[in-house]
């Protein structure tokens, strides 16, 4: 069945979706919101995205692989935002294997190596 | 003479010999033979000159017999000697000079990813080695497995001191009420949650293993090591699939696990502290069997938490550390809800109910003076009586590293290089020296070993115990100092004003240098880490004094 990709805003939309997929091998990318050009203010997940698409064959079966916008910059700075709170999240971009301690932040994400290991780990 | 530039010189006697010879030695050269190294057999019984040559042979090597073997001019010996020279590793050496040696897959290779295993191969992959770490956890009896990390992450240090603050924090509520907070529900504490939470943490620290070996470019493996050969060994990982791997060094960092008495019922039915950290459903009723700081932290929180607890002790508690020290942790322990049956060993366990948990029915027998039976049933039986090495089933054998046979553990010298020259031990594994020590250097020693105790009243120690102080120094060479102290915070909360305890061990021929502490009380870990550097750079009572307020009540020697 290979793998599939959705793309969500916002704390509520992801939720929402990683429950629709309950079940599934969930991965997601957390990153800054984007501008009217696709760029992002966080200049971390620019370099990420990349890295982390090229592996993203490596994800098993039925995966599902959840692009999250998280908002804008002042959101994101706010230290009760609700990823923050919730998800544990400390920094964009963050790519983690829901439901599981197994996460990547920041430079981690720019190794190709490391993003294979986390979609590969059993 | 023109011989000896030849690698491998190899005198034998006639051709009856040869055929055995061959056999004998074939084993050894095998390997050489494949790394084509030429073999020169020299048969003294066709050589012309052979009775003056063998001659030749017993003036420069003593050694009359054949074979006669030497190794780029060295002699190495006969049979014997040459299977020794094989076996630990120096006839490989001789053979693979620098310019020809043997390239193998690894410059390490380190069999256990716990914290010696992990601490190791980040050293050495930051001196820029090549690295490979081994990680294989056997199974429990029960099917309880874990991820990278060794005893300490998993099912050791951390959950243990998680579970304990648990129990405090159960504690801390009881006494809140004295300090005026109001709350009208009964608190009651959820083990499910408490281990979800624990293992969460634990799974975060398995990810950060994993993500700064593959940072550091150190290989890792969730496999079995075993050796099969020298410089070599087999990997099997869970699904049986094999590799082998070779290395110029090795290092043996395989830990301990529990140990089982050997009575019936005892894997079936009962668990261990692999067991305890991550199981899924409130213990219950449980029985402790033992008198291990294991036994005692986890007796400890489990009564803490609000379980039924009782410890199964075979003699004393607590064996090696201070006994007047462990004695008033059990006293502690038993008028604070932790049940003791002395001098009891369970026999048999049996299975009343399947369930989680079920119930289990105990058999003890009494092991002093008259004979006596003793049958409980409980919920959980923890068997907490000691560990042992992991060093049985690793092939160590096949390339002659010497173990203790009677506790398992690898003897080292103080470069922790075993028997083999290439292969080195660290951590629980290790057994003392080699050499005997001078008994300066064993102080220095023992004074940088310092412990904590999580049992219900913590207790720290730096140093020597009492009876060790005794037995080192002399009774009328010591003075020590001691205290019951009752900590403020216990004051309003109407907890015992003597139970914490302190204590001092004193040389008085080295200005009353502090060669013991012993605290017994709140946060005993912390206090005793700073009291360990202090002890370090040589603390004297005076010193002492200037500093701390633990005011000396007994000045005798005891």
């Amino acid at each position: 069945m290979g793998w599939e990709e959705k793309q969500v805003r916002g704390y509520s939309e992801f939720v929402r979706t990683a429950q629709h997929y309950h079940g599934r091998p969930i991965f997601a990318l957390f990153c800054g919101d984007k501008d009217a050009e696709g760029k992002s203010w966080c200049p971390d997940c620019v370099t990420a995205e990349p890295v982390v698409r090229k592996e993203l064959h490596n994800m098993p079966d039925e995966s599902v692989f959840i692009y999250c916008l998280v908002g804008d910059r002042a959101y994101w700075k706010d230290p009760n935002n609700e990823f923050r709170k919730n998800l544990k999240l400390t920094a964009v971009p963050t790519l983690l294997k829901y439901g599981t301690p197994q996460k990547l932040v920041e430079e981690e994400c720019f190794k190709a190596e490391l993003v294979r290991m986390l979609f590969t780990e059993d | 003479t023109t011989l000896m530039k030849e690698k491998l010189v190899v005198f034998l006697a006639g051709l009856q010999y040869i055929a055995v010879q061959i056999i004998n030695t074939s084993g050894c050269f095998k390997s050489f033979l494949l790394a084509n190294c030429s073999i020169m057999y020299l048969f003294l019984l066709f050589l012309a000159d052979g009775p003056s040559i063998q001659q030749v042979l017993v003036e420069l090597t003593n050694q009359r017999t054949v074979p006669n073997v030497f190794v780029n001019g060295t002699h190495i010996g006969g049979c014997d000697a040459t299977y020794q020279a094989y076996h630990d590793g120096s006839l490989q050496k001789l053979l693979g000079d620098s310019k020809d040696a043997e390239t193998y897959d690894y410059d390490l290779i380190i069999i256990g990813g716990g914290s010696g295993g992990l601490a190791c191969s980040k050293e050495a992959a930051g001196f820029g080695k090549k690295v490979l770490v081994l990680d294989y956890v056997v199974p429990t009896p029960l099917g309880t497995s874990w991820g990278l990390g060794g005893t300490c992450v998993n099912v050791g240090c951390i959950p243990k001191k998680l579970m304990h603050q648990a129990a405090l924090l159960g504690q801390a509520l009881q006494d809140s009420r004295k300090y005026g907070w109001q709350y009208e529900e009964q608190v009651k504490h959820n083990w499910e949650t408490m281990v979800e939470a624990i293992q969460n943490y634990i799974g975060s620290l398995n990810w950060g293993y994993r993500v700064s070996l593959r940072e550091k470019s150190v290989t890792y493996l969730n496999s079995y090591g075993e050796f099969v050969e020298p410089h070599k060994i087999k990997a099997t990982n869970r699904k049986g699939q094999v590799t082998y791997h070779t290395a110029e060094t090795f290092v043996l960092a395989t830990g301990e696990r529990p140990r089982y008495p050997g009575i019936p019922g005892d894997k079936e039915y009962c668990i261990t502290s692999d067991d305890l950290f991550s199981l899924p459903y409130c213990p219950g009723k449980t029985l402790v069997v033992g008198a291990s700081y294991v036994a005692l932290e986890c007796a400890g929180f489990l009564a803490g938490l609000g379980m039924d607890v009782t410890v199964m002790v075979r003699s004393i508690l607590l064996r090696g550390f201070d006994q007047e020290m462990a004695e008033r942790i059990g006293a502690y322990m038993e008028t604070h809800g932790v049940k003791f049956i002395k001098k009891f060993v369970p026999v048999q366990v049996e299975q009343l109910e399947e369930g989680m948990p079920g119930r289990l029915k105990v058999t003890a027998k009494s092991t002093g003076g008259e004979p006596e039976i003793f049958e409980e049933e409980y919920n959980t039986v923890l068997l907490a009586i000691g560990r042992d090495a992991c060093t049985r089933n690793i092939g160590l054998e096949t390339i002659g590293v010497k173990i203790n046979e009677k506790n398992g553990k690898v003897p080292v010298n103080d470069e922790e290089q075993t028997n083999v020259p290439y292969v080195y031990a660290i951590g629980d594994i290790l057994e003392g020296k080699l050499e005997l020590t001078p008994v300066a250097i064993q102080a220095g020693k023992l004074l940088s070993k310092y412990e904590f105790l999580f049992t219900p009243l913590e207790y720290g120690s730096c140093g020597l115990s009492e009876e060790k102080a005794i037995e080192g120094y002399g009774k009328q060479n010591l003075e020590v100092y001691h205290s019951l102290f009752w900590p403020l915070e216990w004051t309003v909360a109407g907890r015992d004003n003597n139970t914490c305890y302190g204590k001092i061990i004193c040389n008085k021929h080295d200005n009353n240098r502090v060669i013991g502490f012993h605290v017994l009380g709140p946060n005993a870990g912390e206090v005793t880490q700073g009291f360990a550097a202090a002890i370090k750079c040589g603390l004297t009572k005076e010193l002492l004094d200037e500093t701390i307020g633990i005011h000396p009540t007994c000045a005798e020697v005891r």
